[in-house]
């Protein structure tokens, strides 16, 4: 098995010298990176290209390259699609509900990761479990239903003030600041309040950064709960009313195209910045699923 | 009682001063037991129970009705079963061909190339999308008609109705845009892990006269034992409860729903019905739940098993 598959190899890497090896292995690897490469471009080419045609263009001929490439498509999606309304409601929810997390969790993780009372352990763990818990869906919705809370901005922003996975990594990082720091504080007359905001909060600026990110990402990109909570369209986020203008618009690729480019341009303009946040939180962020 | 440990040093001077602390925990761990864990411990409740979307509308007990309804009650229940194996077999297919495929990225950019940013970034780049554009992206590029990959398969004389096709050939294409979606993390991990293997236990190999792919078996792939790990769990039990490409890819299609999409469409009036059958939805994600429990402590067995062998 082993040699047959030497020999396999050897068919692409020759097996002469060193280097005419390890070429044609990066010869074979620029291959491979390639095919998979064109999977992931030639869908957001096609993205571009469409959104550049006049829609009758697009439905004589769907896959040609654009004769005289327009924004016009950019302008119909922005007026049809309701876009301002609803990219403020997004942008509405993310910040809101992201801020009251952030600075709720902060006190929830900072007291837990230096355990200053008595049953700390017993709350992390409880964070832990609902890791493995049934989803909450149903239940949620009879609470929120039952509060008076469904179709409203307040029902829609509680659902995402909690994020298990973001209070585990900031209690994580808070483990990493030395106590001491915390006893100097204490003794030259601090008040708790004023140390976590004034000295903690700037310290664990990497780790709130990951889960901000992560969060917020959450929150931009939801669409089931819009979904199953917002029946009013003037809350809709983006996400829900690009399925709606979709599902209107059903053949008007090239206006949809350009609705998925504006949706899609925030995300990768926070991405070029904020990649390596994104990906350390996604990856712990990933045991989620 | 003192609730406060004695490494407390702020606020010496009142004892509600000195609770300080627990007032300002309270926001935080309030809204997590009111929003997520009361409800998830609730959803086995509802379980048990007619509740349906309408509010103040009585919730009755109906004792295991919903769990018979759900798998033995023959024809009615043949859907439910039918979508319960379809859940295994995404999450088969899903997590083997993820995994591979991640590894052998992975593998590839490991190497000193020209481009590996660029080409770690665009693969990446789909996992922080979301369904939505990820769905729409690719009900553009399966067009049946002039799509890109309509073209593609004209090629080599082939034809697909892609999404709009026959349920198996649909729910085929879900697995690929699903996985297109998700391989970046599997990457990711993988290259993290990667980077972490010394370059002298590849020098002491090569010394020896190891082939490369003596190399892979030996130093890499025992090295790599957590990020193996890791991404096997992972790729498990999140293709378990994936479902939601489903819902922008093809909508809710007999024949193609997988449990966690059986879930949202029987609790919400989305199966042409606009009944919401929240109590059968409850138990049909307790049933998804004790799946997902099931597989993953299995799965867990083979990752302690390969950590004694490894590590």
């Amino acid at each position: 098995m082993t040699q047959k598959l030497n020999s396999l190899i050897g068919i692409f890497t020759g097996g002469d010298s060193a280097s005419a090896r390890s070429r044609r292995l990066k010869a074979l690897s620029y291959l491979v990176l390639g095919i998979i490469a064109v999977f992931y471009l030639w869908p957001l080419f096609m993205l571009i290209t469409t959104s550049l045609k006049p829609l009758t263009e697009y439905l004589k001929d769907p896959a040609g390259l654009p004769t005289a490439p327009s924004l016009a498509n950019f302008a119909e999606a922005w007026e049809l699609a309701n876009f301002p309304q609803y990219l403020f409601n997004s942008a509405f929810y993310t910040a809101t509900a992201t801020a009251i997390f952030i600075v709720s969790s902060l006190f929830v993780a900072f007291p837990i990761a230096r355990d200053y009372f008595k049953g700390s352990n017993i709350i992390l763990t409880l964070y832990v479990i609902a890791l493995f818990l049934p989803p909450a869906l149903i239940p949620q919705f009879q609470l929120i239903l039952n509060l008076g809370l469904y179709n409203t901005r307040i029902g829609y922003i509680l659902l995402f003030l909690i994020n298990p996975i973001g209070m585990i990594i900031m209690v994580n990082y808070i483990k990493s600041i030395p106590r001491e720091l915390d006893e100097a504080a204490a003794v030259d007359g601090a008040g708790y309040l004023r140390y976590v905001l004034t000295i903690i909060f700037p310290l664990i600026r990497p780790a709130v950064a990951t889960v901000t990110v992560l969060h917020a990402i959450g929150i931009w990109n939801e669409v089931i709960l819009p979904t199953i909570y917002l029946t009013n369209a003037d809350l809709y986020p983006i996400t829900r009313g690009m399925i709606v203008f979709q599902g209107v618009y059903g053949n008007n690729w090239p206006a949809i195209a350009a609705a998925v480019l504006m949706l899609m341009l925030p995300i990768l303009v926070l991405f070029m910045f904020l990649q390596r946040y994104i990906i350390s939180g996604l990856t712990a962020g990933a045991v989620k699923g | 009682m003192k609730i406060m440990r004695d490494s407390y040093l702020f606020g010496s001077g009142g004892r509600w001063q000195r609770l300080t602390p627990l007032f300002l925990l309270l926001p935080g761990v309030l809204l997590y037991f009111l929003i997520a864990l009361g409800p998830s411990i609730a959803t086995s409740y509802f379980s048990f129970t007619d509740a349906t979307g309408l509010r103040g509308a009585p919730v009755n007990w109906v004792g295991l009705d919903n769990y018979k309804e759900f798998l033995f009650q023959g024809l009615a229940s043949r859907d439910n079963i039918a979508a319960t194996l379809r859940t295994l077999r995404f999450s088969a297919l899903v997590t083997v061909i993820q995994f591979t495929l991640g590894l052998i990225i992975a593998l590839l950019l490991n190497q000193k190339l020209r481009g590996r940013t660029f080409f770690r970034t665009l693969f990446f780049i789909p996992v922080i999308l979301g369904v939505v554009i990820q769905g729409l992206m690719w009900r553009l590029f399966l067009l049946p008609r002039g799509g890109p990959m309509a073209t593609m398969f004209g090629w080599f004389g082939l034809q697909s109705e892609f999404l709009g096709g026959q349920p198996n050939e649909a729910f085929m294409w879900v697995i690929v845009v699903q996985i297109w979606a998700n391989v970046g993390i599997t990457m990711v991990i993988f290259l993290s892990g990667m980077q972490t293997i010394s370059e002298e236990l590849y020098e002491a190999a090569r010394i020896d006269g190891a082939s490369n792919w003596q190399l892979f078996r030996n130093v890499t792939w025992p090295q790599l034992t957590p990020a193996i790990n890791t991404n096997f769990l992972l790729n498990i039990v999140g293709s378990l409860q994936a479902w939601q490409l489903f819902y922008t890819l093809i909508g809710y299609k007999p024949g193609t729903q997988v449990l966690g999409y059986l879930v949202f469409a029987e609790g919400f009036g989305q199966t042409g019905s606009p009944a919401f059958r929240q109590g059968f939805a409850a138990a049909a994600s307790i049933v998804l739940f004790f799946i997902v429990l099931i597989i993953g402590a299995a799965a867990n067995k083979v990752v302690s098993w390969n950590e004694q062998r490894y590590m």
